[in-house]
């Protein structure tokens, strides 16, 4: 059986860099020029209060939520769900490139090629299937992206803050 | 799973026929390269990942290293040898044999040799790095003292700064120190590894200051970012000195016993009050005092500097000299944990291994040659710079034929917008008799050149590269050289037939001079070549601590607060012997007359992550990334109050030339200060300068402080 695992990205890590999005440009033979676009795609937000300003980045990608709204929205069912990884994945020959997905999506990711049909993370299942981890993950040099169960990324966030709470405490006494 | 499936996903094995093949990133050069793992199927690479046995990159990768793929494959390739036929600059040349191209060259510098000497022939290496030791033989043997490099512009000017005050240079021992102080650098956006390197510090407990004008994501996870004015380095240094010797925590035992000039050291830096330091650079007073104490007292520190944002000033190499000074007033010279010396064993890096680098690239001596370009202006460069000639002296030697004349120009990755007034410098070139230029791609500088000769990618060759981390590796190819491109190794020894054809060393070819330089640490190209992906040294040599108590490499034998090497040259202006602070010369304090017309700082070339200068400017991916449409970026009150908003067109001036770019307002940039990548075609920013914009000790180009006016094309906003 196959844990189910998510690409979770930690905002404290992420610097902007934009080799996720190459490498999955790479991995899935996207090319811009043919009007491709990769399935993650980098922000940096910057918030200004007078005492300075913070940036902050964001590689933001397809949630492969588990109720998902794409998914319900689709009227050919081009958008399933695959039983193994739990991914949400498109079938491309089954797209008639309605953006009814788009219109669904809270988070923008639906995104459509030269074909117009929708073009989205597709988890790289047949890499987590040979053992691999997905290409954006795998380039990432900060641990800002990461492929886990949910809970064992929550395990170590908090693990984490227990740490320097603890230390913290220590250090009064 | 399908094969079917497997194949779509580009799984390796049998069943699909994909290999992993062990390759060597050099898009980048910053000596310590990323290792690749190159999927191949039927001779064509179809993905690119980043070795996880490398201890560098450990399996990750930057956006440009990631985009491999593209720029192996890119149109813009150069196929064959190309010879000018029309007037030169018009881009018309015809495809050539590579014997027909290499005679021509041959002829050209055996000629010029006859009729002004082997000086006239010059030798430059741009990027990549690894054929330089063969480059520079093959000029010494042929009796050119002319062998210069990028480094005219680039880490040369830091690492003098380093051994005028110590001698030899000490790198930051990051995985041993309390206190790193980054001075000017962003490694999480140009040499990850040593980014994901920091983060482990950080998480030990290791404090951080950050001295850097913009804000980065170095700056963010620092304990105290101290935010500079650019150019004004060397106050903030001296300031932190003030502080340091004032509330005397510095390190008196080291400084009595081990140091020169420290008493007139004192007396100089006793003006530079943290108030006096808040004027001259920005930075609180509050934050100064804070940041000294911490570098002082946090136990071991050490200073983690750049190769280039404090060299390109006009004051560059006092600044970075007041800036080194603080490690040695803590005492955190060559100690663990501090600026710690290890000797360089291959290509610039101290590999903790011994070869003969230095023997092979230098079959002859230089005093039996003409003196270097540069040598009248730059005499502290030819005392203590590593050999080569100052590149950024070209143009004007060009210009006069002064001292000697110079005919021929023979580049590897050459690009003529590296050198302020870029366009000055190419107009001088019609003073040459034969201009070559090996590249990868078609560029710009290719374009003006009489001969074109097609280098291939790292990726369809090997080089031999060792690390830090004691691990050594010998790439291989994974796949053929396309078209037909060569390696710059080989075409080297090609020239070398042709230039000096009894040297000894390359008539036996280049493995078994490899084998020549490993031959004292005990490795051969064999052995390495059984572990393309590289491999850790058996006896990786640990260099004892303080090796300056034997005598520091310095002519008083001690670590030199006073530089009796400037001291010689003591009348000219910028070569004092204390590191005094001068404002940069077109700075609102050096120029005020000026900064009416011109208010901001203008400031180049600082990294974005995805650009290494233009090298990756053509590809796709990376456009997606940014856009391939030159921008600049300035502070968003700035922006506001110009009436500039994002993307607006915008014109950038100085009283040497205007470029037009579009305009990126973010909080990356402090206020007043104009930050404008280098390297575009269509708006070439040091067209802005003019040549002799040039710090006085190292010849390097002011780029990271000039002045410049801003305006939004097009009038007015409603």
């Amino acid at each position: 059986m196959i844990m189910t695992r998510a690409i979770m990205t930690d905002m404290g890590r992420c610097v902007g860099c934009g080799a996720c999005a190459v490498a999955c440009m790479d991995q899935n033979d996207v090319f811009p020029e043919k009007g491709g676009t990769s399935c993650r795609r980098i922000y940096q937000m910057e918030y200004a209060d007078g005492h300075g300003a913070v940036i902050q980045y964001l590689s933001a990608g397809c949630q492969h939520c588990d109720d998902s709204p794409c998914l319900i929205a689709c009227p050919t069912g081009a958008i399933y769900r695959d039983e193994g990884s739990r991914a949400n994945l498109v079938d491309r020959n089954r797209c008639i490139g309605c953006h009814s997905c788009a219109l669904a999506c809270p988070f923008g990711v639906p995104r459509y090629d030269a074909d117009d049909k929708m073009l989205k993370c597709n988890l790289c299942t047949g890499r987590v299937e040979a053992g691999m981890k997905p290409a954006c993950v795998r380039a990432c040099a900060f641990g800002a992206l990461n492929f886990d169960d949910p809970n064992k990324f929550q395990d170590d966030k908090e693990s984490r803050y227990a740490n320097g709470l603890a230390g913290a405490f220590a250090k009064t006494r | 799973m399908s094969r079917i499936t497997r194949l779509a996903a580009k799984i390796p094995g049998p069943d699909t026929g994909i290999e992993v093949k062990k390759s060597l990133c050099t898009i980048c050069d910053p000596l310590t390269q990323c290792g690749l793992d190159v999927y191949v199927a039927d001779g064509r690479i179809i993905k690119i990942e980043g070795s996880e046995e490398h201890p560098f990159n450990k399996g990750a990768l930057c956006a440009k290293g990631a985009a491999n793929r593209q720029y192996v494959y890119h149109e813009n390739r150069i196929k064959t040898p190309l010879r000018r036929v029309g007037p030169r600059g018009s881009d018309t040349f015809e495809p050539i044999s590579w014997d027909e191209a290499l005679d021509v060259i041959g002829e050209g510098c055996v000629s010029a040799k006859s009729e002004y000497g082997s000086e006239s022939v010059i030798f430059f290496s741009g990027y990549t790095k690894y054929f330089r030791p063969y480059l520079r033989r093959l000029a010494r043997s042929f009796g050119s003292p002319n062998y210069c490099t990028e480094s005219s512009t680039c880490f040369m000017a830091m690492a003098m700064a380093q051994k005028l005050v110590f001698g030899a240079p000490g790198g930051p021992d990051m995985a041993n120190t309390d206190c790193l102080m980054v001075w000017s650098s962003n490694p999480y956006h140009t040499a990850h590894g040593r980014g994901a390197a920091i983060d482990r510090a950080l998480s030990r407990g290791m404090k951080m200051i950050v001295v850097d004008p913009r804000q980065t994501p170095t700056t963010s996870r620092a304990d105290i970012h101290l935010r500079p004015r650019p150019g004004t380095d060397g106050a903030l240094a001296l300031s932190m000195a003030n502080v340091i010797i004032g509330e005397n925590i510095y390190d008196a035992d080291f400084v009595s016993n081990y140091t020169y000039g420290f008493e007139e050291y004192r007396e100089y830096a006793s003006t530079f009050t943290p108030e006096r330091g808040e004027d001259l650079t920005g930075v609180p007073a509050a934050g100064i005092r804070a940041a000294a104490r911490m570098f002082a007292t946090a136990g071991r520190a050490c200073v983690m500097p750049s190769a280039s944002p404090v060299v390109h000033h006009t004051n560059g190499v006092q600044n970075y000299r007041a800036v080194f000074m603080l490690a040695a007033l803590t005492g955190n010279y060559d100690v663990k944990g501090g600026n710690f010396v290890e000797p360089p064993s291959y290509l610039y890096v101290s590999g903790k291994m011994k070869t003969q680098e230095e023997e092979f690239e230098n079959p002859k001596p230089l005093s039996e040659m003409a003196a270097r370009i540069g040598n009248d202006r730059l005499p502290v460069w030819m005392e203590v710079a590593n050999g080569e000639a100052q590149a950024m002296l070209i143009p004007e030697q060009l210009r006069t034929g002064k001292p000697y004349p110079l005919k021929c120009l023979i580049g590897f990755g050459m690009n003529y917008r590296m050198w302020p007034d870029s366009e000055g410098f190419l107009k001088s070139w019609q003073n040459l008799d034969l201009i070559v230029n090996t590249d990868i791609f078609m560029t710009d500088t290719c374009r003006q050149s009489d001969i074109v000769l097609p280098a291939c990618t790292s990726l369809e060759r090997s080089e031999l590269r060792c690390h830090a981390m004691g691990y050594v590796q010998l790439s291989s190819a994974a796949i053929e050289p396309l078209y037909e491109s060569r390696s710059d190794v080989d075409i080297v020894f090609d020239l070398a037939k042709r230039l000096c054809p009894d040297d000894p060393l390359f008539k036996q070819g280049y493995r078994a001079c490899v084998d020549w330089i490993l031959s004292p640490s005990g490795l051969t190209v064999d052995e390495l070549e059984r572990n393309p992906g590289g491999m850790f040294l058996k006896n990786p040599i640990m260099p004892p601590e303080r090796k300056y108590k034997n005598g520091a490499r310095t002519p008083s034998g001690k670590i030199e607060f006073k530089s009796k090497i400037l001291e010689k040259y003591g009348e000219r202006p910028g070569f004092e012997s204390l590191p005094v602070y001068t404002p940069p010369k077109y700075s609102p304090e050096a120029a005020p007359e000026m900064a009416k017309e011109y208010p901001f700082i203008l400031n180049t070339g600082s990294r974005l992550p995805m650009f290494i200068h233009s090298r990756v400017n053509h590809l796709s991916w990376i456009h997606s990334l940014r856009s391939n449409h030159p921008a600049a970026d300035i502070n968003p009150e700035d922006a506001k109050s110009l009436n500039i908003a994002q993307n607006d067109d915008l014109r950038i001036s100085t009283p040497f030339g205007s470029i037009e770019v579009k305009a990126n307002p973010t909080e990356m940039v402090m206020k007043g200060v104009v930050h404008m990548f280098h390297g575009w075609g269509s708006a070439d920013v040091n067209q802005l300068f003019e040549w002799d914009y040039l710090d006085p000790i190292s010849g390097f180009p002011g780029y990271k402080s000039s002045l410049c006016k801003i305006e939004r094309i097009g009038g007015a906003r409603r």
